[in-house]
C-alpha cells in the first residue's frame, strides 16, 4: 500500500498494431519449434485438454458399466483396462501436467515481469516429451491395453500378460517431463523477477508454482526408478517386488507412495496458486494472510513427503510407522485449512464478481471443503481401516482431483483465457456449464461416499445387488458432468471462431499478468517492467484499461 | 475404442452362488450395523463427521452471506475492506483445527492398537484364510476346510492368518470393520470378536486382476451349538443319488461357480454343461481336444479325467480359447466323497 500511482504503462506509447505472440509468425514449424512459453503453454493447454476429454470419455464408461450389478458393458478383463486407462490418463497425462504445463507456462513468465522462461529449449523438450509420453501410452492401449490399475502394484503388474511396459516407459518420459518443467519453473522464480518483484510481492500463484516445481525435481525421480524396475523385473526377472524371485511387492507401494503421495500435491499446490489469483482479482480485495499461505505452499511441499505411509495402513506396516504417518497426515491438514480459511475470509467484506471464473472458484472452495474435510475423516487409523480401498476413498480424491484441481484449472481457464487469446467466451454458457458441472459432480460422487462407508470396495466390475441404486444415481451424477463439459468445449472453442474481442484487463488484476497488453507480445513487455507497490494492492488499479477492448 | 465398446459373447458368470443379505444399517443410515467389538471405529467415523459437517457448514455460510451481502453491483466499485491479515484470527483458526485433529489422531491410534494387538483367547481360535485369484480357502482351527464360505461362532474372539498363493489381496469385513491386505510371503493376521449372528459380506478389497470383483466369500456368525455341527461339512449319503447331485450343486456354488458355468455358456472356464450324453442308463463322455506336455490330443471325457482336472487342472488344459490360456488352481484339497458329488453333479447335467 505504498502507492497510487499505476505500477507501469506497458503499453507502447507509438501507434499502430503491435503484434503479439499469435499472429507475429505463422506456419507449422513457428509452432513446433517455438521457444516462446506462451506458445508452448497453448500446445499444453491442447493436449492436455485432449487427454482430459480421452480421459473423461473412459470415466463415462466405467459409470454405464456400472448401471447394472452384474455390469453392462464389458468383461471383467475389458472393464479393468478401462477404470486403468481413466485413472492413467488423468493422473500422468492430464492434471499432474496440466496446470503447470498450460497455464504455469502462460502465466509465470508474465507475473514474473520476465520475457520468457529461464531456458526455453528445456521447456520444449518439456512439451515433446509430454507427448512421448502421450503417445507411447496410446500405443499401450492400440498393443493390448494394460489392466493393473493407475498404481501398478506389484505382483500383479509382473504376472499380468499386458502391456505394461510400454505405459511403464511412457510414465518415466512423462516423469522427465515433469521434472524439466520444475526445474525451469525454479531457476525462472529464482533467476527472472522484475525490478522491484521482492519475493513477497510475488502472486500466489507463482509460490504455488515453485512450491510444485521443488516436489516435482524432489519426487519424481522415485518414480521413474520404481517404473524402470518394474520393467527390468517383467523383462529380466531380476527379484526386487517379486516374492517368487525373492522380492518384496511392500517395497514396491513404499517407492510408488513416496513419489505419489507428493504427487498428489504436485497436482493440488497449483490448483491452490490459481484460487488465490481469482478469489483475490474477483473480490478485488488484497488476499487475506498472504504470508501464512505462502508459507503453508511451503510447509505443504516438505510434510508431504513424509506421509507417503497413510495409503498403507492395512498394508501391515508396523504400528509405530502408523503412528507416524497418521500424526504428520493429520499435522498435514492444518496449513491446508489455512489456505481454505483464508480464501473465504478474502472473499469476505470483498467486491465479488459473480463472473464466470468466480462461480468456478466458489464452486472449488465449496468442493475441496468436503475433499479436504473427508480426507480428515481418512487420516484417523482405525476409521482409515474401514474405509481403506472402498468407494469413500475414490469419492474422496475425485472431489480433491476433479472437484478441486480440475475446477480450478477450469477457473483459471476463465481467467486466463481473454489474456491468452484476447478473445471473450460466452459468459451466460460459461455460467450454465459451472453450474451443470457443480451439480453433476455432486450427484456423482456423493453416493460414492455413502456406498463406501457401507463397504463397496473400489475397482470391482460387478458389485452386490445393495448398492444398485447407488451405482445408478451415481452413473446419472456422470451424464450430467459430461454434458457440462462438453458444453464448456464448446463455448471455449466457439470463443476462438467468433472473436469477440476481450477488454484488455478483463478482470482488473493488478499483478504484472495484467500490465502487459492482451494478448502479450512475443516478448512479454515493451519495456522491462518495475514493480513498485505490494502484490494486490487494488488501490493501484487502472480503471481506464478496465473498459478499453483489445485492438 | 470400437474393440473395446463390443462386449464378450460370454455371458456374465453369476456373482456368487447365494451373496449374503444386505447388512442392516445402523441407526445413523450411514455405515453396516456394527458386528464386532471395535465400536471405536464407529464412534471416531461420527465424531469426525459432525465436526467436518460444522466446518463445512461455517465455509459454506460465509461464503454465501459474503456472496450475497458483498456483490459487485458497479464496474468500478472497491472492495469492502482492504484488510490483509488478522493475525489473532489466524492464530485461532491455525490452534482450533490442530487440536480437533490431534483429539482425532490420538483417538484413531488407540482404536488401531486394539485392532492390531491379538488377545490370547482369539490366538487360541486361529483360523487360515487363503486368497487365490479368485477364490478364499478357509481352515478352521480343527483342520477341516471350507471354499468361499466360513463359519464363525458369536461371541468367540477370532485370528484369522492371512496367505496368499499368487498376488495382493485384501480380506474386508466391513460389518466387523476388518481390513488387511494378503501379501504373498507375509505373515498378516486380523482378529475381532463377532457380536451378532447371520451373514455377512467378506470382499477382496485389493485389486486382484480379472475377477477381483467376484472373489466373494459369506462369513456366518453362529451359536456355539449350530458351529459344532459343522454346517460346512454335512453329512453326505453316498448311496442315495439325489444326495450326491445335491451335494454336488452345492459344492460347485462354493468353490466352482466363480470360473464355470453349468448353463452351457463359456466363463474363465469351460462349462460343464454337456461333458456327458445320456444313452438310456448311461453317461457317455464326449470327446474333447486337450494340451498334454505341449502335445495337442482327442481325449473321451471320463470319471478319471475329471478327478485329475480336479487335482491337477494343467495336467491336459482344453484346448479351445480361451481356456488354454487361463490357468486354474488345484483343488486337491477337496476329499474323494466330495468329488464324487461333483461327478454326479455333472453327470446331471448330461445332453440328452
Amino acid at each position: 500500500m505504498t502507492t497510487n500511482v499505476p505500477v507501469i504503462d506497458a503499453h507502447p506509447t507509438v501507434p499502430g498494431l503491435p503484434k503479439n505472440y499469435l499472429n507475429c509468425s505463422r506456419g507449422f514449424m513457428s509452432w513446433a519449434g517455438t521457444l516462446d512459453h506462451k506458445r508452448i503453454g497453448i500446445m499444453y493447454l491442447i493436449g492436455t485438454l485432449l487427454t482430459f476429454l480421452a480421459g473423461g470419455v473412459f470415466a463415462l464408461l466405467v459409470r454405464l458399466h456400472l448401471w447394472e450389478p452384474h455390469g453392462m458393458l464389458f468383461t471383467n478383463e475389458k472393464y479393468n483396462q478401462i477404470f486403468t486407462l481413466h485413472g492413467a490418463f488423468m493422473v500422468f497425462l492430464f492434471v499432474i501436467p496440466a496446470i503447470p504445463g498450460a497455464l504455469g507456462n502462460m502465466v509465470l513468465p508474465l507475473m514474473l515481469g520476465a520475457k520468457d522462461v529461464a531456458l526455453p529449449r528445456l521447456n520444449l523438450l518439456s512439451f515433446y516429451l509430454w507427448l512421448s509420453g502421450a503417445v507411447l501410452a496410446t500405443l499401450a492401449i492400440v498393443l493390448g491395453g494394460f489392466d493393473t490399475g493407475w498404481t501398478f502394484y506389484a505382483p500383479y503388474s509382473l504376472y499380468t500378460n499386458q502391456a505394461v511396459v510400454t505405459i511403464g516407459l511412457a510414465i518415466f518420459l512423462l516423469g522427465f517431463s515433469s521434472i524439466f518443467t520444475g526445474l525451469n519453473f525454479i531457476v525462472t522464480t529464482h533467476k527472472l523477477r522484475a525490478a522491484g518483484l521482492t519475493w513477497f510481492r510475488m502472486p500466489l500463484f507463482v509460490w504455488a508454482i515453485y512450491a510444485t516445481a521443488i516436489l516435482q525435481v524432489l519426487a519424481t525421480p522415485v518414480l521413474g526408478i520404481t517404473v524402470l524396475l518394474v520393467a527390468f523385473e517383467r523383462l529380466y526377472h531380476i527379484g526386487i517386488f517379486d516374492p517368487r524371485l525373492g522380492g518384496d511387492p511392500v517395497l514396491f507401494e513404499h517407492f510408488f507412495w513416496f513419489y505419489s503421495h507428493p504427487a498428489v500435491y504436485i497436482m493440488v499446490l497449483p490448483a491452490f496458486g490459481i484460487i488465490s489469483e481469482t478469489v483475490s482479482v474477483h473480490s478485488r480485495k488484497p488476499l487475506f494472510g498472504y504470508k501464512l499461505i505462502a508459507f503453508s505452499s511451503l510447509a505443504i511441499a516438505i510434510i508431504s513427503f513424509l506421509v507417503w505411509g497413510h495409503h498403507m495402513f492395512t498394508s501391515g506396516q508396523s504400528t509405530y510407522a502408523m503412528f507416524a504417518f497418521s500424526f504428520l497426515t493429520f499435522f498435514v491438514a492444518i496449513p491446508t485449512a489455512i489456505k481454505e480459511f483464508s480464501w473465504v475470509a478474502t472473499i469476505w467484506k470483498g467486491s465479488i464478481a459473480l463472473n464466470s471464473p468466480m462461480l468456478y472458484t466458489l464452486a472449488f472452495l465449496i468442493i475441496f471443503a468436503i475433499g479436504g474435510l473427508t480426507g480428515v475423516i481418512l487420516g484417523a487409523l482405525n476409521v482409515d481401516l474401514h474405509l481403506h480401498d472402498t468407494y469413500f476413498v475414490v469419492a474422496h480424491f475425485h472431489y480433491v482431483m476433479m472437484g478441486s484441481i480440475a475446477l480450478a484449472f477450469f477457473a483459471g481457464l476463465h481467467h486466463w483465457w481473454p489474456k491468452m487469446f484476447g478473445v471473450i467466451y460466452d459468459e451466460t454458457l460459461a455460467k450454465i456449464a459451472c453450474g451443470i458441472i457443480f451439480v453433476g459432480f455432486n450427484i456423482t460422487f456423493v453416493p460414492q461416499f455413502i456406498m463406501g462407508s457401507q463397504g463397496m470396495p473400489r475397482r470391482y466390475a460387478t458389485y452386490v445387488d445393495e448398492f444398485h441404486g447407488y451405482h445408478q444415481v451415481s452413473t446419472i451424477g456422470a451424464m450430467i458432468l459430461g454434458s457440462g463439459v462438453a458444453l464448456m468445449v464448446y463455448y471455449l472453442v466457439a470463443s476462438l471462431l467468433q472473436r469477440k474481442p476481450a477488454m484488455e484487463n478483463q478482470w482488473g488484476g493488478v499483478t504484472l499478468d495484467w500490465q502487459t497488453p492482451t494478448p502479450p507480445p512475443l516478448e512479454n513487455f515493451y519495456a522491462p517492467p518495475k514493480v513498485t507497490h505490494e502484490v494486490y494492492d487494488y488501490s493501484t488499479l487502472d480503471l481506464k484499461t478496465l473498459q478499453r477492448p483489445v485492438s | 475404442m470400437i474393440a473395446l465398446l463390443t462386449q464378450d459373447p460370454q455371458a456374465p458368470v453369476n456373482y456368487v452362488a447365494n451373496p449374503a443379505p444386505a447388512p442392516v444399517l445402523d441407526k445413523w443410515g450411514q455405515l453396516p450395523e456394527l458386528a464386532s467389538t471395535f465400536d471405536h471405529v464407529d464412534g471416531l467415523f461420527y465424531f469426525t463427521y459432525i465436526v467436518c459437517i460444522f466446518f463445512f457448514f461455517l465455509i459454506l455460510g460465509v461464503l454465501l452471506f459474503s456472496v450475497v451481502k458483498y456483490r459487485r453491483k458497479t464496474w468500478d466499485q472497491p472492495a469492502a475492506s482492504n484488510v490483509t491479515h488478522n493475525t489473532p484470527l489466524e492464530v485461532v483458526w491455525t490452534v482450533i483445527p490442530l487440536i480437533i485433529v490431534m483429539v482425532m489422531f490420538a483417538w484413531g491410534f488407540k482404536g488401531c492398537l486394539d485392532m492390531t494387538t491379538v488377545p490370547h483367547e482369539a490366538s487360541r481360535n486361529t483360523y487360515v484364510a487363503t486368497a487365490k485369484q479368485w477364490a478364499w480357502d478357509f481352515k478352521y482351527p480343527n483342520g477341516s476346510t471350507s471354499t468361499n464360505e466360513v463359519w464363525l461362532v458369536v461371541g468367540k474372539p477370532v485370528q484369522f492368518y492371512l496367505e496368499s498363493t499368487d498376488v495382493l489381496h485384501a480380506f474386508f469385513l466391513p460389518s466387523m470393520r476388518v481390513k488387511r491386505d494378503i501379501i504373498p510371503g507375509r505373515f498378516q493376521s486380523v482378529w475381532f470378536t463377532p457380536t451378532i449372528t447371520g451373514e455377512f459380506h467378506l470382499f477382496c478389497a485389493e485389486y486382484c486382476g480379472k475377477d477381483h470383483s467376484r472373489m466373494y466369500a459369506q462369513a456366518h456368525v453362529v451359536t456355539q451349538a449350530e458351529f459344532d455341527k459343522e454346517p460346512w461339512n454335512p453329512p453326505i449319503d453316498e448311496t442315495n443319488l439325489q444326495s450326491l447331485i445335491e451335494n454336488g450343486k452345492r459344492i460347485f456354488g462354493q468353490q466352482c461357480v466363480t470360473c464355470h458355468t453349468v448353463n452351457g455358456t463359456g466363463s474363465v472356464g469351460p462349462t460343464w454343461k454337456g461333458l456327458f450324453t445320456k444313452q438310456g442308463d448311461q453317461y457317455v463322455g464326449r470327446q474333447r481336444e486337450v494340451i498334454e506336455g505341449g502335445q495337442k490330443k482327442t481325449i473321451t471325457v471320463d470319471d478319471a479325467y475329471i478327478i485329475e482336472s480336479i487335482k491337477q487342472p494343467d495336467q491336459k488344459k482344453v484346448a479351445e480359447s480361451p481356456y488354454d490360456r487361463n490357468t486354474m488352481s488345484s483343488f486337491a484339497n477337496l476329499d474323494d466323497k466330495r468329488i464324487k458329488c461333483l461327478i454326479a453333479y455333472i453327470k446331471s447335467l448330461a445332453d440328452n
